[in-house]
């Protein structure tokens, strides 16, 4: 089953990444981004939504871990699974409205969204802290029948706890895109004429995968809020929605190993060019105008381009009468 | 004077700039089919445009042209080498590139100009207040109204009376009816791409000296714009209007009403205006 | 012929703003036969398709099928009372396999079905039989992995039908099947819905090609202006002198 490779391949990549990482925060950042990144490719890759209203997800889920943690002085997983069905219920408010539009309108809402949460983040001083946002959030170790299992405040043990949770979700995603629903999102995706005229509600479809995507990107907020220590207004800011939509598309939308893959590039390239460079953002700019230009389907589609070209390279090399077999884009 | 009366009136001009700066985005969509996320960049560099050349020492009242025309030329030159090509890519597209281009922008502005931003003076003529019975309004304010108005007027009759207008309205039914007409739809394209942004920037230009220049405002308003343009209805002149002038009243109010809330009360009221009338208060179907 | 009506329509008026594109027509479909809506252009007939399809709300007027009153229920809910259709311009799945696109066809009988996450789609599947036997009954088993649109256009107008049928409908809306289809296609397609006939099926067809409509309709249902001008069997609509005149004589001589 492909998916099971690539949940293979994604837990030695979290196994191998503490060699190559300077910092412990640094790879659970990417880890981050990753979660948030893969729950974007499910609206845009699979069911064709392109959503700038992810910020609000992320930002939610970090508020809702700061005041569980706050005010609950919640466990782990408690605080996990709050921020996921925080996400969650913001998605499927937000989802309601958004998807009752189709095509460019449909963007528009999603970004006049993401505007009003900020400024209703920032209108909400006593729950959300404004501008300051919510400190001093206590990073809860993990726990197991109240025994203490893993201390967390060490950065490399939080990133264990981070990559333990994102391989889960990773396979989880993989799993639903090869089940009957995500062939259902694909078809979607494809033709929403077509498969409301063969049955679909294509509504509720479009709903329930915006509410799971909602829930993802709750969870990865929440993983940041504990990360920093801090819930910050700029975790819901506008920027936040640009920046995932960004590395989902630079990684490409053919698969979940592709945002993995942006994600890393994002965080890597954004640390080394930071330490000399304060508007490295105007290369991200220029990478997603190249990309939509010419490389629609983003690194993930140079990866196969290339080892498509390898393979068609080695077949010829063994037996130069064979003519392999390219099939394009993604098939179900 | 009346409080409310005086948020008003500030409204109506916050409404004229925020017609001005929607109305280039609901022509270039209705004609272009083109999806332009960088509008909010246009409307920064012109108002950047206008701070740099005051500090430069030109009157305000170039600015007022000049801003445009820069912005507008460069509009044209980026339809020309870039967005001319992607037309016939999916709207997706369309957004990720403009995205970009606005990233850039933005990123540029910081660079030159650093991120904190500055004031703008207004022109010494259009300084202090006017003062008639118990009517005490600041007479920049005044002008915006006035300008608003005027460039709706000019725009109408552009609309309605030119033969580029009549080619805009035709051409936002079917392109390739007035293609077949024999009209040289590229360079109607261009020309409609530039004065979208050169409108864009005029209000970036107006909108100077009333709230301040900072690298940001791209953003910020371009969030504003798809409000205006959403509950006015896509594509609609008339629409534009309304929109505008809805979001810059609700505004107004509301930060006398209640300030935190005055930005986000615009989204709210754009989310009641979609539950009852998905497609705008004057849109079309 | 069964004399069974699955489809009774009464009255249907469908109007955009002030402009009536159907205006009032009354509609029986009879189980086992083929009924053809034919008639010039702007006659409202694919407006007619549409609001039967759930495609458009109705503005007035009553649709039952099997007794039971659809009207007002929304497209995608009427496949699970036995209605299907085809697309006029190939409609597929693009990027998905021709036998994926069949088995999420076939699954639109009971879409909800989806969110059981297991088991996998793939051998276990009770749509299996349904698709393997519309891959082997329309000849598409050879490209069955293939991505639909990647298809020939002759495959992919029979994928059309096929996907139309999956969902086991009783009722099939086929619109303009034979539209940009080659002679031997025509043919092929004429024997397809000559043999839906004989399983049971009630077919609704809206065709411009005569040679089609007079070979394969039991009944003929003619339109003119929103409304239904002559209803009967081929042979009475081919002397018709008002169908003559709506169409200005030229199409009725034969096929296009």
């Amino acid at each position: 089953m492909k998916g099971y490779r690539h949940s293979l391949f994604v837990a030695l990549f979290l196994l191998l990444l503490p060699l190559g990482m300077k910092s412990g925060s640094l790879a659970t950042e990417l880890v981050i981004y990753a979660m948030a990144a893969c729950a974007c490719n499910l609206l845009l890759g699979y069911t064709g939504l392109m959503s700038f209203g992810q910020g609000i997800f992320f930002g939610v889920g970090s508020y809702a871990a700061g005041l569980l943690l706050l005010h609950l002085g919640s466990s782990l997983a408690f605080t996990l699974a709050g921020c996921m069905a925080a996400g969650a219920c913001v998605a499927a408010l937000v989802g309601w409205f958004s998807i009752r539009q189709r095509g460019i309108y449909f963007v528009m809402l999603t970004l006049a969204f993401a505007q009003m949460f900020y400024f209703m983040a920032y209108s909400m001083k006593e729950i959300t802290g404004g501008d300051n946002g919510l400190l001093g959030i206590q990073r809860p170790d993990v726990t197991l029948l109240g025994h203490e299992v893993l201390d967390t405040s060490d950065p490399w043990a939080y990133y264990a706890v981070a990559a333990c949770v994102f391989l889960v979700v990773f396979t989880l995603l993989q799993r639903l895109a090869e089940s009957r629903f995500g062939h259902t999102l694909l078809a979607i995706r494809d033709n929403e004429a077509r498969a409301a005229a063969v049955g679909y509600d294509v509504k509720a479809f479009k709903l329930l995968a915006f509410v799971v995507s909602g829930a993802v990107t709750g969870l990865a907020g929440g993983l940041h809020a504990m990360l920093a220590g801090i819930a910050p207004l700029s975790n819901i800011e506008y920027h936040v929605s640009e920046m995932i939509l960004l590395i989902t598309v630079v990684g490409g939308t053919g698969s979940f190993l592709a945002s993995v893959i942006g994600a890393a590039v994002y965080v890597v390239t954004a640390d080394w060019l930071a330490s000399f460079w304060p508007r490295w953002l105007m290369l991200f700019g220029f990478l997603l105008i190249a990309v939509a230009l010419y490389v629609r389907q983003g690194l993930w589609g140079v990866l196969q381009d290339v080892s498509a070209r390898l393979q068609a390279w080695r077949t010829a090399r063994a037996a130069p009468s064979s003519a392999p077999e390219r099939h394009p884009g993604r098939q179900a | 004077m009346n409080l409310y009366l005086l948020q008003l009136v500030n409204g109506i001009g916050l409404g004229m700039i925020y017609f001005v700066l929607a109305v280039g985005l609901s022509i270039i969509f209705g004609l272009l089919r083109f999806v332009n996320f960088s509008h909010g960049a246009f409307f920064l560099l012109g108002a950047y445009g206008c701070y740099q050349l005051v500090q430069m020492g030109v009157d305000f009242w170039w600015t007022l042209l000049l801003g445009p025309l820069i912005v507008g030329v460069l509009a044209w030159l980026i339809e020309v080498f870039l967005f001319r090509k992607v037309y016939h890519f999916p709207h997706e597209i369309h957004i990720l590139i403009t995205v970009g281009l606005a990233m850039v922008a933005q990123e540029a502005v910081i660079l030159y100009w650093g991120p904190v931003g500055a004031n703008v003076s207004p022109p010494e003529l259009l300084q202090g207040v006017v003062v008639w019975d118990s009517f005490i309004y600041p007479k920049y304010r005044l002008f915006v109204i006035g300008a608003g108005l005027a460039l709706a007027l000019v725009l109408g009759l552009l609309l309605e009376g030119t033969r580029l207008g009549a080619i805009v309205r035709a051409g936002s039914e079917s392109t390739e009816m007035i293609s077949l007409l024999g009209v040289n739809i590229q360079r109607v394209f261009a020309a409609v791409f530039a004065l979208g942004a050169a409108t864009a920037a005029l209000a970036g230009v107006l909108a100077a000296p009333i709230r301040g220049v900072d690298p940001f405002m791209g953003v910020e308003v371009l969030g504003i714009a798809f409000v205006a343009v959403v509950v006015g209805g896509m594509g609609s002149f008339a629409g534009a209007l309304a929109g505008g002038l809805l979001v810059g009243i609700v505004q107004s109010m509301m930060s006398s009403i209640w300030p935190p809330g005055a930005s986000l009360m615009i989204y709210v009221a754009m989310a009641l205006v979609l539950l009852l009338r998905p497609n705008g208060l004057l849109g079309r179907a | 012929m069964s004399e069974q009506i699955l489809l009774r329509a009464r009255a249907v008026i469908k109007k955009y703003g002030s402009f009536t594109a159907v205006a009032g027509v009354d509609l029986d479909v009879r189980a086992g036969s083929v009924h053809s809506v034919i008639g010039p252009n702007g006659a409202g007939k694919t407006t007619l398709f549409h609001v039967l399809t759930g495609v458009v709300p109705i503005t007035g007027g009553t649709v039952h099928v099997d007794g039971q009153d659809i009207s007002r229920l929304p497209g995608h809910q009427r496949v699970r009372r036995g209605l299907a259709r085809s697309f006029q311009v190939t409609s597929l799945f693009q990027n998905l396999s021709v036998r994926e696109n069949l088995r999420v066809a076939a699954q639109g009988r009971a879409p909800w079905d989806v969110l059981r996450m297991w088991p996998l789609p793939g051998r276990a599947d009770d749509a299996v039989g349904v698709v393997d036997g519309l891959l082997a009954r329309f000849r598409l088993e050879q490209v069955m992995d293939r991505p639909a649109g990647l298809l020939s256009h002759g495959q992919q107008r029979r994928l059309e039908v096929a996907m139309a049928m999956a969902a086991r409908p009783r009722l099939i809306f086929l619109d303009e099947p034979t539209s940009g289809m080659g002679v031997d296609d025509i043919q092929e397609m004429k024997q397809l819905i000559l043999e839906l006939r004989q399983e049971g099926y009630a077919v609704l067809l809206v065709e411009h090609n005569m040679d089609i409509v007079m070979g394969v309709s039991d009944v003929i249902t003619v339109m003119q202006s929103g409304r239904v001008l002559v209803e009967g069997r081929p042979d009475t609509i081919r002397n018709d002198a008002r169908v003559r005149e709506a169409y200005l004589g030229s199409m009725l001589t034969g096929g296009r």
